[in-house]
């Protein structure tokens, strides 16, 4: 939930990003907190990559400052704002190919995921979360477990979704920032797909930051959504909100956000304390 | 100094300079096109020589002749060795990047065979002949008359090859390859034909170069590297893709090169262009004429 | 075989490999111990170039100036320090060197790097040469104290052999998974935490330390240097050969490699040393071309693939020859018409 109270994980602070001539990316200001799910949409072209690429350290910012945690990261590499908590994946999966499924996993866990342990070489990692306690267990919580010894480029491209995700899981993260991790799905694994971010979110008070095209999916299951469009952020807000405004309806062109307005309307908004889908596991139990 | 002896430098250093057009742009066509960074470039320009000393030598054929000949002996050869070597590692290449490493390797190997191929047929020593070794005078100052004939054909070759890719739509459809391989592809231009044709030609540009040096210096199985690496830095300085950027560098090489040897010492002209060429490459990867 | 058991097998090899080589000036001719020495060069040239090249996919090309520092710096120092000092200091000064190359040039892309490398390697040469004729007045450097055959011997071998547990080691630590995971996807790898920056020049600097120690051992036996031979680019292009032959990602390839060429290069160099440079042309060519993995990643699958595919095409050919292909076109264009 985007309590005020809770702690601020991510600080984007005018953040523009200029190629050449062109503005990708237009004063974007925004907070992640501990706990949200938020979803980010726009047009294609709106910039939404670009701002994960400049938040994540891929690219750096023409302008504006990029705070994790009260650290200024803005201008630093990648690596540094993966040691900060700042994980993500990339919109077509760049899994390490030649190297087994676990391996992908594994090196997330050597670097950026890296903690002290309790008597310097031994023991327990401190303050990892159980869940992302080892490879197998990541392994497992992204349902991948019987994959483990294919080499990454074996498996399907729904898999390798899965498994960017997993990758992220590895650096320990706080802010997990997932592109489009749902492209290519059928309805019931792009339903599998937010109840398992959810999961994720839940079990590891992650901030989560969600692009993604199938609007109506994603306005179902999160809490706060960013509207992007040629850079700038148009809206941000609640689904039931956003979803009315007029400019948001003029930049898709109004059809897509119409049939939002009826999918929010019959109640499935997320934010209400709806139960998973019949068929889905509940919590904590094995998947099928 | 005087005007005529300014006159003598420049030329000179357009004569040079005509020589690096030339193989630069055969390069340019190479890397630019194909993304083949064809290392052994300069081993084709000593094929070209050499084929040419051996017309003269031993059948008397005038290298006036050759010029056209060696152009098409090489271009014969380039395709060969395009169908033969690069056609299976662009097939079997998974990205650019890797394509472009072996590219660069498998050229490497062509570097090594060439060179040592021709050591071992006609031995290392120098080679020569004279031709139209008699002086004019231009303009008040003296020049050797194989040398002037060596930058008029020059020019000739880079002008024509330019104005080609102006004007045909043979040298459009190259230039929109050189843009956006896809795009290109989509409007429907060839590249299986096209690519082996047009590192043909780079090779017989190389070749073209060779015959012309045979003119009017001496030749021997190891100057073909000096040219490669001038031909790199032409690119660098011209931007990598750009035909008339090779042309103007190649021939400012020339210039800057004549100018600075002459004011300075000799020895140091490799070592300045190094210089520069680590310097463009560092500050300006897209060329000194790039936005 | 588990990665504990791969360990063991390889320290094994090495040691010994090492033992052998050790005993080699005892019993060998002359002949067989220079070529010994060659060999054993090369080994610790390609592996260190292979172990980071070959991860990272940056190809450097320079070897030669680092080798060619090396040597530089043993031939002044020499005389003032020890024999060990002259190689440690070489090592030091070709490092120092590959970290200010490194960091100007290590960001840029693969052919960029390897393009600049060659550049650098030549403007060093030139420029020492340039050095020499004009502020010192010399062509070239004439080694007064030259160490006894077997000390040269011991120290190449140690320092081969060390390359080559280097190697071993480094790949079973982070900083060998950080080499992979950039040379398989750099920004990944960037993103999952490996400050690429700083690995990408600790690897370029092992392989100068390498090539830099290498130079001031070997180049005391040649007795007179001068830029021309020490920083000849061939150095760096045969090691360069070699690693890719033998498989630069792989730990045995550039050694087996390296034994086959110094071999080669032994019989056919003073015969007909065009026909050796040839040979090692056309040999990387195909390897490119047929075996991008080297030699080290033969397999018995590989050569029956091969045998497949010539079948296969051999086939094809007598199909499209014997004028059935044509027929089947017509064939087909007739039923689309109908």
């Amino acid at each position: 939930m985007s309590d005020a109270r809770s702690e601020v994980l991510l600080e984007a602070r005018d953040v523009t990003v200029r190629f050449g001539g062109l503005v990708a990316v237009n004063a974007v200001s925004t907070r992640f907190h501990a706990g949200e799910l938020v979803g980010i949409i726009g047009p294609n072209g709106a910039g939404k990559t670009t701002f994960f690429n400049a938040i994540s350290g891929v690219v750096e910012p023409t302008a504006g400052r990029l705070v994790a945690r009260g650290r200024d990261l803005t201008g630093q590499g990648p690596h540094r704002y993966a040691a900060h908590g700042l994980a993500r994946t990339f919109q077509t999966p760049r899994v390490f190919a030649d190297m087994p499924v676990l391996a992908n996993i594994e090196f997330g866990l050597k670097f950026a995921g890296r903690r002290r342990r309790r008597y310097w070489l031994w023991g327990d990692e401190q303050g990892v979360p159980w869940a992302l306690r080892d490879a197998p267990g990541i392994l497992r919580l992204i349902g991948l477990g019987e994959q483990a010894e294919l080499p990454a480029g074996a498996v399907t491209p729904a898999q390798q979704r899965l498994l960017e995700i997993g990758m992220a899981l590895a650096t320990r993260p706080r802010v997990l920032l997932l592109d489009e991790v749902a492209a290519g799905l059928t309805e019931a694994e792009l339903e599998e797909m937010a109840w398992l971010i959810r999961r994720l979110r839940d079990e590891l008070d992650l901030a989560v930051v969600w692009i993604e095209h199938a609007v109506t999916t994603l306005l179902r299951h999160v809490e706060r959504v960013i509207v992007m469009h040629q850079g700038r952020v148009i809206a941000d807000g609640a689904p039931s909100e956003v979803v009315r405004n007029a400019e948001v309806i003029e930049a898709y062109l109004g059809d897509e956000m119409l049939d939002e307005d009826e999918g929010a309307r019959r109640g499935s908004v997320a934010g209400a304390p709806g139960g998973p889908p019949a068929g889905e596991p509940a919590r904590g139990e094995p998947r099928p | 100094m005087s005007a005529t002896a300014w006159l003598e430098l420049i030329a000179s250093g357009l004569i040079t300079g005509g020589i690096y057009a030339l193989v630069a742009l055969g390069l340019n066509l190479q890397y630019g096109l194909m993304r083949i960074l064809n290392i052994a470039h300069g081993e084709f320009l000593m094929l070209g020589a050499y084929l040419t000393w051996m017309a003269q030598a031993s059948f008397g054929i005038s290298p006036l002749w050759m010029v056209p000949v060696s152009f098409v002996l090489l271009m014969l050869l380039g395709v060969a060795i395009h169908w033969l070597f690069f056609r299976r590692l662009a097939a079997t290449s998974p990205n650019l990047d890797i394509f472009e490493a072996r590219g660069l390797m498998v050229a490497f190997g062509l570097m090594f065979l060439v060179q040592n191929l021709v050591s071992y047929v006609w031995g290392g020593d120098l080679r020569g002949y004279d031709f139209l070794t008699e002086p004019l005078a231009v303009g008040g100052a003296q020049f050797a008359a194989n040398k002037l004939l060596v930058l008029a054909l020059a020019l000739a070759f880079s002008g024509a090859l330019i104005v080609l890719f102006r004007m045909t739509l043979l040298g459009k459809g190259v230039r929109a390859l050189m843009q956006s391989p896809v795009g290109a592809q989509l409007v429907g231009i060839d590249t299986k034909r096209l690519h082996p044709a047009m590192f043909g030609i780079g090779l017989g540009l190389s070749g073209v170069a060779g015959c012309l040096l045979s003119m009017a210096y001496t030749i021997s199985p190891a100057m073909g590297e000096p040219y490669t690496v001038t031909a790199l830095i032409v690119i660098t300085l011209g931007g990598f893709g750009s035909m008339s950027g090779a042309l103007a560098g190649g021939l400012l090489l020339g210039v800057v090169e004549a100018i600075g040897m002459h004011f300075t010492n000799p020895s140091l002209k490799a070592l300045l262009s190094y210089v520069v060429f680590i310097g463009v490459l560092l500050l300006r990867p897209k060329g000194l004429f790039s936005k | 075989m588990n990665s504990r058991q791969l360990l063991i097998r390889d320290a094994l090899v090495l040691f010994g490999l090492t033992g052998w080589a050790l005993s080699l000036p005892y019993y060998g001719s002359e002949f067989a111990v220079s070529m010994a020495l060659t060999c054993l060069m090369y080994v610790a040239l390609s592996s260190s170039w292979g172990l980071f090249c070959g991860s990272t996919r940056y190809l450097s090309l320079a070897t030669s100036a680092f080798f060619g520092i090396g040597a530089y710096t043993s031939a002044l120092m020499l005389e003032r320090i020890g024999w060990t000092e002259s190689i440690l200091l070489g090592a030091a000064i070709a490092t120092a060197v590959a970290v200010a190359m490194g960091a100007a040039v290590l960001h840029l892309r693969g052919t960029y790097f390897a393009v600049l490398t060659f550049g650098m390697t030549e403007l060093i040469r030139h420029a020492i040469s340039y050095f020499e004729k004009s502020v010192t007045g010399t062509v070239g450097r004439v080694l007064a104290v030259v160490p006894e055959r077997d000390t040269i011997y011991l120290t190449v071998l140690v320092l081969a052999a060390g390359t080559v547990a280097l190697s071993i080691a480094v790949r079973r630590t982070r900083f060998g998974l950080a080499l992979m995971g950039i040379g398989a996807d750099e920004q990944r790898a960037q993103t999952l935490g490996v400050n690429t920056r700083r690995v990408k020049l600790a690897g370029f600097a092992m392989t100068a330390a390498v090539a830099g120690a290498m130079g001031a051992a070997v180049s005391v036996r040649w007795t007179y240097i001068d830029p021309h031979t020490v920083f000849n680019p061939f150095i760096g292009f045969q090691t360069v050969l070699i690693a890719l032959i033998g498989g630069p990602v792989t730990l045995w390839g550039p050694l087996i490699a390296a034994v086959v060429f110094s071999l080669l290069a032994e019989t056919l160099r003073l015969q007909a040393p065009q026909v050796y440079m040839m040979s090692l042309g056309m040999l990387l060519i195909l390897s490119v071309l047929y075996l991008p993995g080297g030699l080290a990643s033969l397999r018995w699958v590989t050569l029956r693939q091969w045998r497949d595919d010539t079948r296969a095409w051999w086939r094809e050919r007598r199909y499209e020859w014997s004028g059935e292909k044509e027929r089947e076109k017509r064939r087909a264009r007739e039923r689309r018409l109908v």
